[in-house]
C-alpha cells in the first residue's frame, strides 16, 4: 500500500508544479501590445526631437519611416504565429501529456510490477554460496597445526592444516614447505580431500596441470555427491584445463544414472492409498524386490544399492538390508551416515543382551573411527569388549557413551547397571 | 586545390585501419616488445650475493657451459609469486641452474620471501638500485632469460612464465643446450 501512497504524493507534487504552468498563457496578443507600445514612444521622443529642434528634418523622416515599417512587421509576425499554433493546443497538450506519461507509467506497473518481490542483493548471494577462504583464521590455522605437530609430528590431520594454512599464508601458492607437509600427509592419510585437492593445486602451480586434473577428477568420482567441496573442485577443474587448453568432459555433475525405484505415479499412490495395510505392505514388497531383481541383473549400481538397503531397511528386513548395504560398500566406501544405518541393520538382529557378531563389530568400528562420538557404536563395541571378556575397554566407552547421553535419556540406568557388573 | 585537402582524413582513416587490419591478422603478439639481448651475449653481472656469505654474483655464472637460466623477481610483485612454484620445480625436477636477482628489493624482504616460499635460486644476487636491470634491458619483473653455455641469451620472457612457455621452451632448451 505504501507504494501507492507514495505514487499519490508524486501526483499532488507534480499537481502543484504544473498549476501555475496551466494557468499561465502565452499572450501573442500582448506581446504585439507591448511591442506597439515601445515604438508609440519611440514615435513621441522622435516627434519632440524634431519640435525642439535637435534633430534635422532629414533624419526625423528617415527614422519615422524605420520604425513605422518596423510596427508593420510586428503586425504580420503577430498575425502568422497566432495562425501557426492554435490555442486549443496550446491550452491543453501540457496537461494532457502529464497525465497521459504516469497514466501509462501507473498501467505498466500494475501489468509487470511486482511490489512484494524481496531485494535481492548479489553479493550476499555469492557469499552464501561460496564462503570465502578468507574467513579462515589463517595464524590462528598455522599456530594450531604446529602445536599438534610438536606433540605428534605424525599427525596427517595436522599435517593438511599446515599445508593448507602456509598455502593460504602465501596468498595461495603452494610454497615447498606447504608442498613437502601435504606430501608427508598423503603418505599417512591417502584418502583426505583437502591432502589431494592442495596437492592438485601445486601440481597445477608448477606447472604439471596434466597430473592436477587427473588427482582431482579421481578425487571427484571418490566423493560423495553432496561433499561440500565438490562445486570449487569441479570450478578449479575447468580453470587449469583451460589454462593449459587440456579438453576436459564435463563433470558428471547430477548426472547420476537414474537406477532403482521408479517413483510411483499419482494413480499408483491413489491406487495404493485405497489399499488395506496388508496389501499396501504387499505391495511395497514387491516394488522393493523388483529392485533388488534389477540390481541383481545390473550389480554395478552403487546408489541403487542404497536405495534398496534404506527400502529394506524402512520394511524392517534388516538382514536383507545390512547385505544391500555391504553391495554398495563394495562398489565405494560409504560415509559415517550411512555406516550408522548399516550398522543399525546388524544390531537390530540381536537378541536383548547379545553380543554383536564379528561382521557388525567390524562396521562399528568403522563407524567409530569416523565418528568417534557416535552412541551405537560406543554401545555395541563396549558390549563386543565386555563379550570378547575385555572390561577395561567395555567400560571406558560405556562411561564415555554416558557421559555424552543427557540426564533424562532413558537407556541410564541400563548403561550404569552394566557398568557396575563390568568392573 | 583546396577542395583535395578534404580527401586527407578519409585517407588516413584508411591508413589506420590498414595498420590495425595487418596487425590482428598477421599474428603479431601485441604484447610482446622483443629483446635486443636475444642472440646476444649476455650483460654484465656483477652483484653482491643475496644470501649473506656467498661469492658475489658474476658472469663466470653465465659461462660454465651449461645453460643457465636468468630470473629477475623481487618480493613485492604479485607475478613472481605466481611463477615461483614454476621455478621451484625446474630446480628439483628437472636440475635446472636458475640465477635469480633481485630487484630493487631490501635484501631482508627478499630473503624472507624466499624463506618462505622456498628458495630454487642456485645463484642469487642483489640489484637494489636496478641498474642491472637496465643493462639487460629489464622493463620490470618478473622477467626471464634463457642463457646457453657460451653465454648468449638465447630467449627473453617479459612478465611471468606459464606453464606453456614451461613445456614449450624453457624445458626444450634445457634439454637441447645440455647436449
Amino acid at each position: 500500500m505504501l507504494e501507492f501512497l507514495l505514487a499519490l504524493l508524486t501526483t499532488a507534487t507534480v499537481g502543484a508544479l504544473l498549476w501555475p504552468l496551466l494557468r499561465t498563457r502565452v499572450d501573442h496578443r500582448g506581446r504585439l501590445d507591448a511591442e506597439l507600445a515601445i515604438y508609440k514612444d519611440q514615435l513621441a521622443e522622435l516627434e519632440r526631437e524634431r519640435a525642439a529642434g535637435t534633430l534635422p528634418e532629414a533624419e526625423a523622416t528617415a527614422a519615422r519611416i524605420e520604425i513605422e515599417r518596423r510596427i508593420l512587421a510586428a503586425g504580420t509576425a503577430a498575425e502568422t504565429t497566432e495562425a501557426a499554433s492554435s490555442p486549443v493546443l496550446q491550452k491543453w497538450l501540457p496537461p494532457a501529456l502529464s497525465l497521459f506519461v504516469p497514466l501509462l507509467a501507473l498501467g505498466l506497473y500494475l501489468q509487470v510490477g511486482r511490489p512484494g518481490l524481496p531485494s535481492a542483493p548479489f553479493a550476499s548471494d555469492r557469499i552464501a554460496e561460496h564462503p570465502a577462504p578468507q574467513q579462515l583464521d589463517v595464524p590462528r590455522l598455522l599456530a594450531e597445526a604446529r602445536a599438534r605437530l610438536a606433540q605428534d609430528p605424525d599427525d596427517a590431520d595436522a599435517l593438511a592444516a599446515l599445508g593448507e594454512g602456509l598455502t593460504l599464508e602465501a596468498g595461495g601458492t603452494v610454497t615447498q614447505a606447504a608442498a613437502e607437509a601435504l606430501r608427508r600427509a598423503i603418505a599417512k592419510a591417502p584418502d583426505d580431500p583437502r591432502t589431494h585437492y592442495y596437492l592438485g593445486l601445486h601440481e597445477s602451480q608448477s606447472g604439471d596441470s596434466r597430473a592436477a586434473i587427473a588427482r582431482w577428477r579421481a578425487l571427484e568420482e571418490r566423493s560423495p555427491p553432496d561433499a561440500p567441496y565438490l562445486g570449487l573442485l569441479r570450478a578449479e577443474i575447468q580453470r587449469v584445463a583451460k589454462l593449459a587448453g587440456i579438453e576436459v568432459p564435463p563433470s558428471p555433475a547430477g548426472s547420476v544414472p537414474p537406477s532403482g525405484m521408479p517413483q510411483p505415479s499419482r494413480e499408483q499412490q491413489e491406487a495404493m492409498a485405497a489399499l488395506s495395510p496388508e496389501q499396501r505392505q504387499q505391495a511395497i514388497r514387491s516394488m522393493v524386490e523388483g529392485l533388488a531383481t534389477r540390481l541383481q541383473e545390473n550389480p554395478q549400481d552403487r546408489a541403487g544399492w542404497l536405495r534398496l538397503a534404506n527400502a529394506w531397511k524402512v520394511l524392517g528386513e534388516n538382514a536383507n538390508a545390512a547385505e544391500a548395504y555391504g553391495r554398495a560398500d563394495t562398489l565405494g566406501p560409504v560415509d559415517a551416515r550411512i555406516l550408522a544405518d548399516w550398522a543399525e541393520t546388524h544390531v537390530r538382529q540381536l537378541s536383548p543382551g547379545a553380543a554383536p557378531s564379528l561382521e557388525a563389530v567390524m562396521i562399528l568400528e568403522r563407524l567409530e573411527k569416523a565418528e568417534p562420538r557416535n552412541a551405537l557404536a560406543l554401545f555395541y563395541l563396549g558390549a563386543a569388549a565386555y563379550a570378547a571378556g575385555n572390561k577395561p575397554a567395555a567400560v571406558q566407552r560405556w562411561r564415555t557413551l554416558l557421559a555424552l547421553l543427557p540426564a533424562d535419556a532413558p537407556i541410564r540406568p541400563m548403561l550404569e547397571q552394566r557398568i557396575r557388573d563390568a568392573e | 586545390m583546396r577542395r583535395a585537402l578534404f580527401i586527407l582524413p578519409l585517407l588516413t582513416i584508411l591508413l589506420m585501419a590498414g595498420f590495425f587490419a595487418w596487425s590482428l591478422t598477421s599474428g603479431r603478439d601485441p604484447a610482446s616488445i622483443g629483446s635486443v639481448l636475444v642472440g646476444r651475449p649476455a650483460p654484465k653481472l656483477d652483484l653482491p650475493a643475496l644470501r649473506p656469505g656467498e661469492p658475489a654474483l658474476t658472469d663466470a655464472a653465465l659461462r660454465t657451459g651449461k645453460p643457465v637460466v636468468v630470473n629477475f623477481f623481487a618480493s613485492w610483485c604479485t607475478p613472481c609469486l605466481a611463477e615461483h612454484p614454476l621455478f621451484t620445480r625446474l630446480a628439483e625436477r628437472e636440475g635446472a641452474v636458475i640465477v635469480g636477482v633481485a630487484w630493487k628489493n631490501k635484501r631482508d624482504d627478499a630473503l624472507a620471501w624466499l624463506k618462505k616460499l622456498g628458495d630454487p635460486y642456485k645463484l642469487a644476487g642483489l640489484d637494489l638500485d636496478g641498474r642491472t636491470g637496465i643493462d639487460w634491458g629489464l622493463s620490470g619483473v618478473p622477467e626471464t632469460y634463457l642463457v646457453d653455455g657460451q653465454g648468449i641469451v638465447r630467449r627473453h620472457f617479459r612478465g611471468p612464465i606459464t606453464e606453456r612457455d614451461l613445456n614449450d621452451t624453457i624445458l626444450p632448451f634445457l634439454k637441447g643446450a645440455a647436449k
